[in-house]
């Protein structure tokens, strides 16, 4: 599903965010990133939607090079990846249902389907019954549940989610990690960078470990250290 | 399709209640450069107008006494084809149907005037082209010798009318359209500010619209929408403007003495319509530009 070959990723000839690294994921595999801060695993993510282009190596998404990728082809790859962000990225003047079918209606989805795929997504994580609040309305936790409602929405093949529990108290970010392992089980790649080690150590999936740019580790079924 | 139709129309209108002060800066920028614009095309055809009978180089008109059958005038033509290829390049008449077309235009705004004027009693004309127009006083030599022929009612020489007027005209036609492209640059930096004022408040949606997928012209197209309606609102308002304007011009010159030379000065022909329709279509097209430019310079805000 995702393969990175010797990719070198730099801001300024003083900062090199990553380094020659490779490594693939396969369909449906649940990988953590982790690693200390400035550590590449932000730049790893963005550079599998195509906010970032690498200067060397190729980065292959569900079979495509998408490093030089056509502009214009660049809203079907996106189309394909969820995104969940650490802020949430929610639409304030939006309420939890406009948010989600912010997505969909975007992209061109008829309102038949958004009024079948919203209340579902919805449903499914958790937030049924709160449609008509807006995000001011709502806890930490169920903001960032309506964020991965958004992402995950329009069912892509992988979901990218960076520091999705960086904001909550712990209970809640272990109620979010349950969300994001439902979703996984329906096929969904996800790649999540992460610094909390309770959770990683808990749910045994995957660890890649990065290092100034480097990757150090990449063990299955692994713990945060 | 009528999803996004519906998304693009109900974002430019959000966005347009958003923007109110900004939005109506612009259209009133747009509107007021778009008014002299018109005013320009408006006065340039006043001018064409009172012009007009001197169209292709012609020096000279002979007017030919009303009646005068086609026996009376071949003296006159007689003496035309002698000066050929002498002093004379060309001629050519300019007969009664030709006559009534050339008063429309002359007495456009003075139609008491003009209804006075009927194929019987209208003078016919020469239209005379010399082989140098500088020589005036070969000219004027012409002008007394035609005079003087049987059923020759006046003779006008252009240096008399043309000179003025064609100095007046390059004048007001340097000025207004030296104005009205200041104006326009104006309105469209106006709308390309406003455009980007308004992506730079809606940052948020725009980041998270890219991240699941819409495509830039969708992004794009709603802003765009903005800046087209900024430049079309102007533009009826411009005309409206253009309109009652040279409505109270045409009446006031119709209160002018008729030799005052202004009475050819204004347009009743429809040609109002048309400016209107030109205002209308340039409007849109500078305030889609203005915001398209915005638009996509300002997406990856």
């Amino acid at each position: 599903m995702i393969r990175l070959e010797n990719v070198t990723k730099s801001y300024s000839e003083e900062v090199t965010a990553l380094r020659d690294t490779s490594f693939e994921v396969a369909k449906g595999e649940f990988v953590f990133l982790v690693g200390p801060s400035g550590s590449g695993k932000s730049t790893l993510l963005r550079l599998l939607n195509r906010q970032e282009r690498p200067e060397e190596g190729a980065v292959w998404v569900a079979g495509r090079n998408i490093v030089d990728m056509p502009a214009n082809r660049v809203p079907m790859l996106r189309r394909n990846i969820g995104n969940v962000f650490q802020d949430y990225k929610l639409l304030l003047n939006k309420t939890v249902f406009e948010n989600v079918a912010f997505a969909l209606e975007v992209i061109g989805r008829p309102k038949h389907v958004i009024t079948q795929q919203v209340p579902a997504v919805l449903e499914l994580v958790g937030l049924a019954g709160k449609e008509d609040r807006f995000p001011h309305q709502l806890s930490g936790g169920e903001q960032q549940r309506v964020s991965v409602a958004r992402a995950f929405v329009n069912r892509p093949l992988i979901l990218i989610a960076d520091e999705p529990t960086g904001n909550l108290d712990p209970a809640t970010g272990e109620g979010i990690m349950r969300l994001l392992d439902r979703i996984n089980a329906t096929g969904t790649t996800v790649v999540m960078a992460t610094h909390d080690q309770r959770i990683v150590d808990s749910m045994r999936k995957r660890v890649i470990q990065l290092d100034r740019g480097t990757i150090v580790r990449d063990q299955a079924r692994g713990v945060y250290q | 399709m009528i999803s996004r139709i519906a998304y693009v129309l109900r974002e430019t209108a959000a966005s347009f209640r958003r923007n109110l002060t900004l939005t109506a800066a612009a259209v009133i920028t747009a509107a007021v450069s778009l008014l002299i614009f018109g005013l320009t095309l408006i006065i340039q055809h006043g001018f064409d107008n009172l012009l007009a009978q001197w169209e292709g180089g012609v020096e000279m008109i002979v007017h030919v006494n009303a009646g005068a059958g086609d026996a009376q005038r071949a003296v006159i033509e007689e003496a035309l084809v002698q000066q050929e290829g002498i002093t004379i390049e060309s001629w050519r008449y300019c007969d009664v149907t030709c006559s009534l077309v050339d008063a429309d235009r002359l007495l456009a705004g003075d139609p008491t005037t003009r209804q006075l004027l009927t194929a019987e009693n209208i003078t016919t004309q020469y239209k005379v082209v010399p082989m140098d127009a500088t020589q005036v006083d070969i000219l004027r030599g012409l002008r007394d010798r035609y005079l003087g022929l049987p059923n020759v009612n006046t003779v006008q020489l252009a240096e008399e009318q043309l000179d003025l007027i064609s100095e007046l005209q390059g004048f007001v036609s340097t000025y207004t359209t030296g104005l009205w492209i200041a104006l326009m640059a104006a309105a469209s930096l106006l709308i390309w500010n406003t455009i980007r004022t308004a992506m730079f408040a809606r940052r948020r949606e725009i980041e998270v619209m890219k991240l699941v997928g819409a495509t830039d012209w969708f992004i794009r197209l709603p802003f765009m929408l903005e800046g087209l309606l900024h430049g079309l609102i102007g533009g009826v308002l411009a005309s409206g403007a253009l309109w009652f304007i040279n409505d109270r011009w045409t009446a006031g010159v119709q209160g002018f003495p008729d030799n005052s030379g202004m009475t050819a000065l204004v347009v009743v022909d429809g040609y109002q319509w048309q400016v209107a329709l030109i205002i209308l279509v340039f409007g849109s097209i500078v305030g889609t530009v203005g915001s398209g430019t915005a638009a996509s310079r300002f997406l990856d805000v």
